[in-house]
């Protein structure tokens, strides 16, 4: 990992690395490194920044403590329930948590001086009225369940006369009061307040009340040193000033948007079975389809889903066309210089897969031969990084059924793919087998562009350590890859067995394929609408006597026609936004794009059909005293136009074919409809003669069309 | 006799190439001036500078008194004034024969759509096609074309009428119609500046004959003049070649 670091950040990353383990050897010469658990996500006490790096107050004062005393921690985000029980087992030295002071708590853990005073506050709406408990009678209050602040609101609920409503998580809780369900609802102090400096719309009417201390806990009767430590630490902070910067900071003026209620677009493959693929009803499902959507639900945010592709949906974040991407994607270093990823919700490896005949069992006996990948995959990069010392050479796929079909086909002789996906892959009945155990084992993550949508981020972890405590993430994932290794997945492969034959497979995707096909014919209406004014703009551009219009006619023919469509669909998709900051929606780059590109094409028939025009007739219409406009409209348009006609229609004909090219940037037209489909069935050969079928059938009618108005213009 | 146009020092240079190398020709009202000379010798480009399809080098074109060739004329308006007529007729293919000949009355606001299909039926009538008003181009022979062409070109009412080789794309037998059409124009009092090999109409019609080489005016006067005394050495030449032909 490290020298991949070197490898593509080159000098300023050895520097930095040079510079990191100075630093780590330095310490680590004299001071022991002690293992500090805390939680996953409890703002303002930790949470991961914007860096991916834990902050807040616990880990800055559990850092500060460390500096001043001369030794080493290592903070573990590994959630307060197992942090806890880490450090009673003793696989974890000390825990900082937010951990209230309790007499239970003490029979089994020693605790350090106290340093934080924290008690629960009663919060109201921005704009309430509400200042006193007794004002809450016969209201109702929102409260979160198993909190210090929930059995504070209970045991004050009687004397006060008000009603009480439980969530499961806080931000329904503020929620339920914002929008004035409940008229307040009770937090921890700190909590509510850094709560409130995000952005919260609620205000605290109450001071404090069954007030309660933090404390840094060891295992009972063991770490005394480390105890003693932090104790001395503690006192030189709170002397030193260190120790109010550090509340300060997080509970001072921040500001970041929260992400209740919002809308958030996230990226993920086309295709990427069991983590994103699209089911019988053309949702899209998998665990990471069902993740997202459990955390948003279970954060109070909304999910739009784009399954654009891997690579556009990662490039797509970097240019902030989309909010985050959750798509099987491995956390690595080279990533993580431009994305902040999530805590790894899932651990996957690379495996080695080969036809089901095949002999090839080992690596070694790749040589010479040629191996199917997948573009920037991690299983990619591995097989990349093995391919000289095995001797095999690579063949680059973007899409996974392309790359397994390649190795069935026989043109490659194995290919490389993430363990789950293999193995999903294999149960939908993909003829490969599974030839090498999982290597390079990588946690995936859910990513965001560097330095953006923290808040999503932060909901994201937030969310998913909820889930798992709650066990809707063990279902999930139990869902797609069965309880045990061979679990319920197989039968979903054989449950549409029936419905395999040309006419099966067009009955139960008719729906889709028709809205595949009138997206198409959209796009190429649309399209060739505004490419018909820039065409005919921008051709006029060519023949009016002008040096500087003509000049720009030509460039602009020669750009737009000199780029491949790809290659445009793909700047202004996701070029465009790095550039401005705003993000464009995938149908109107798409239109975009075909109007530059078939309009360049337009333009320069629209200029060919003028000049074709006997320059006679411009010279006879000028002397009569006809200005140059007036000549154009009444005599040499009419006359070119007759010219241009069948290279229009020809030109809409190969919009329409140009559209599928638009599949790259996720447009669910009929091309990436037909990918979907083939995604869940796997059944290549039949889908793509049922998409071919169609475009032919649109085509041919166009053609008809075509014959029928030049017959009519000729007369 | 007035002066009608009076072209003085005109010069006309393409890149290197200097076709019009200074020429003075001044023609009064009514006057018929017939331009000959070789192939080559600028010809088409003197007359087409006169309406500024060619744009002039250098020099001045003065019409009633007001030189065209300066840059803050309006041309258009100029070219409503004089009329042009094309070696190979020009005929707006896409509009029928009455649509050739009401297209700039109409585009130009001078007439209603009315007017214009009266006058351009008048018109018709005088160069003997009144029944092709709704013939289309491509049905008429060429010299019915060409006195369509002159009849479009007089549907402006132009002061002055630039003819270059008016018959030299014709079929023998349908010269005469369309010299007819000239001459009956010439006899009206109409300006006219004629390219031609014709010699017949030539010495027939023009006022003045002007003979023209490598760009310059060698010789000048009446047909009499220049067909029976020539004293110029190179138009001697020059008449003794289409004479001989
Ligand atoms: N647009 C142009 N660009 C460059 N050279 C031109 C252009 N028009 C005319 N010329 C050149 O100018 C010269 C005179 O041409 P012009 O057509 O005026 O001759 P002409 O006397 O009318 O000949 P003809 O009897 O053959 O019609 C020729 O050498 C011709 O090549
Ligand atoms: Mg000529």
């Amino acid at each position: 990992m490290k020298q991949k670091v070197f490898k593509f950040l080159g000098w300023v990353a050895l520097l930095f690395g040079l510079f990191f383990c100075l630093v780590q050897s330095t310490v680590t010469a004299q001071a022991k490194t002690y293992q500090i658990g805390t939680d996953v996500t409890y703002p303002p006490f930790e949470f991961a920044n914007k860096q991916n790096k834990y902050v807040g107050i616990d880990i800055d004062i559990m850092n500060a403590v460390a500096k001043e005393e001369g030794f080493k921690v290592n903070i573990k985000p590994v959630g307060f329930n197992a942090a806890v029980q880490s450090v009673q087992s003793g696989q974890l030295d000390g825990v900082i948590a937010g951990m209230t002071i309790t007499p239970e708590r003490k029979a089994k853990f020693d605790f350090g001086t106290p340093y934080y005073k924290t008690g629960v506050v009663m919060a109201v709406g921005k704009n309430s009225d509400i200042k006193s408990f007794k004002q809450l009678k016969g209201k109702r209050v929102a409260l979160k369940t198993g909190t210090a602040a929930a059995d504070y609101a209970n045991s004050i609920k009687k004397k006060y006369g008000f009603k009480t409503v439980t969530f499961d998580d806080s931000n329904n809780m503020y929620e339920d009061v914002t929008t004035g369900n409940s008229v307040a609802c009770f937090e921890d102090q700190p909590v509510m307040q850094y709560g409130i400096k995000q952005g919260l719309k609620l205000k605290i009417v109450s001071s404090p009340a069954n007030t309660g201390w933090y404390g840094f806990a060891v295992k009972k009767g063991q770490n005394t040193e480390l105890r003693k430590k932090f104790n001395q630490g503690l006192k030189k902070i709170q002397a030193n000033g260190t120790y109010d910067k550090i509340v300060g900071k997080y509970l001072g003026n921040k500001t970041n948007p929260k992400v209740k209620g919002k809308t958030f677009t996230i990226g993920t493959n086309v295709t990427f079975p069991p983590f994103e693929f699209a089911n019988k009803h053309n949702k899209y499902v998998g665990i990471d389809m069902d993740l997202i959507r459990a955390i948003a639900n279970e954060q109070g945010f909304k999910v739009k889903i784009k399954p654009v592709g891997f690579n556009a949906a990662v490039q797509a974040v970097e240019s902030g066309q989309l909010d985050g991407v959750i798509s099987g994607m491995s956390i690595t270093n080279e990533r993580k210089a431009k994305f902040d990823f999530s805590q790894p919700y899932f651990m996957s490896g690379v495996v080695m897969a080969v036809g089901k005949n095949s002999k090839i069992t080992k690596l070694s006996q790749l040589k010479g031969k040629r191996v199917a990948i997948k573009t920037g995959t991690s299983a990619a990069d591995y097989a990349n990084s093995i391919k000289k010392k095995y001797g095999f050479h690579t063949v680059t796929f973007d899409d996974s059924n392309n790359m397994y079909q390649d190795v069935t086909t026989g043109n490659s002789f194995a290919c490389f793919e993430d363990h789950p996906v293999m193995k999903y892959a294999i149960k939908q009945g993909t003829k490969l087998k599974i030839v090498t155990k999982p290597a390079e084992s990588a946690p995936y993550g859910f990513a965001v562009k560097k330095g953006h949508n923290q808040a999503l981020l932060a909901a994201f972890n937030t969310g998913l350590k909820d889930l798992k405590a709650s066990g809707t993430y063990d279902k999930i994932k139990a869902k797609y890859l069965g309880t045990d290794d061979n679990g319920s997945v197989a039968k979903t492969a054989a449950d549409d067995a029936g419905s395999r034959s040309f006419f099966g497979l067009i009955k139960q995707n008719q729906g889709a394929l028709l809205s595949g096909l009138s997206e198409t014919m959209w796009l190429t209406v649309v399209s060739i609408f505004f490419a018909t004014i820039f065409g005919v703009i921008v051709g006029l551009l060519g023949v009016v006597p002008s040096k500087f219009s003509n000049g720009l006619s030509s460039t602009l023919i020669y750009i737009f026609r000199g780029m491949p469509l790809l290659v445009l669909a793909l700047f202004i998709y996701t070029g465009i936004p790095s550039l401005t900051g705003t993000k464009i929606p995938a149908f109107i780059a798409g239109v975009v794009t075909l109007t530059f590109n078939e309009g360049a094409y337009i333009a320069a028939f629209v200029k060919g059909g003028i000049e074709a025009v006997d320059p006679g007739q411009m010279e006879a219409a000028r002397s009569l005293g006809l200005p140059f406009g007036k000549s154009m409209r009444r005599v040499i348009l009419p006359q070119g136009i007759r010219i241009m006609i069948p290279s229009f229609i020809n030109q809409f004909i190969i919009t329409l074919k140009d559209t599928s090219i638009l599949s790259i940037i996720g447009l669910l037209e009929l091309t990436q409809t037909g990918k979907i489909i083939i995604a869940r069935n796997l059944e290549g050969f039949k889908v793509w003669t049922i998409v071919a079928v169609m475009y032919l059938i649109i085509i041919t009618l166009l053609t008809w069309l075509s014959n029928w108005v030049q017959r009519r213009t000729k007369v | 006799m007035s002066e009608k146009l009076r072209v003085t020092n005109l010069v006309k240079t393409f890149g290197t190439n200097n076709v019009l190398k200074g020429i003075n020709l001044t023609v009064n009202e009514n006057e018929v001036v017939v331009i000959i000379g070789p192939s080559g010798s600028g010809k088409s480009t003197l007359l087409r500078a006169l309406n500024r399809l060619e744009e002039p080098t250098s020099g001045s074109i003065v019409i009633d008194n007001v030189d065209i060739a300066s840059k803050g004329v309006d041309i258009d308006t100029v070219r409503e004034n004089i009329g042009m007529v094309f070696q190979h007729f020009n005929l707006f293919s896409n509009l029928s024969v009455g649509e050739n000949i009401m297209l700039a009355p109409v585009e130009l606001k001078k007439e209603t759509k009315e007017q214009a299909s009266a006058q351009a039926k008048k018109l018709l009538k005088t160069v003997g096609l009144e029944a092709k008003f709704d013939a289309t181009v491509q049905s008429l022979s060429g010299g019915q074309q060409q006195r369509v062409a002159i009849a479009r070109a007089l549907a402006m009412n132009p002061d002055i009428m630039l003819f270059d080789e008016p018959t030299s794309a014709l079929d023998p037998e349908m010269v005469g119609d369309v010299l007819a059409v000239m001459k009956d124009l010439a006899k009206k009092g109409m300006t006219m500046i004629v390219v031609t090999h014709e010699m017949g109409f030539a010495k027939e019609v023009a006022d003045r004959v002007v003979f023209v080489d490598d760009g310059q005016i060698l010789e000048q006067g009446t047909p009499d003049q220049l067909f029976e005394h020539p004293k110029n050495e190179r138009l001697q030449d020059f008449l003794n070649k289409i004479l001989n032909v």
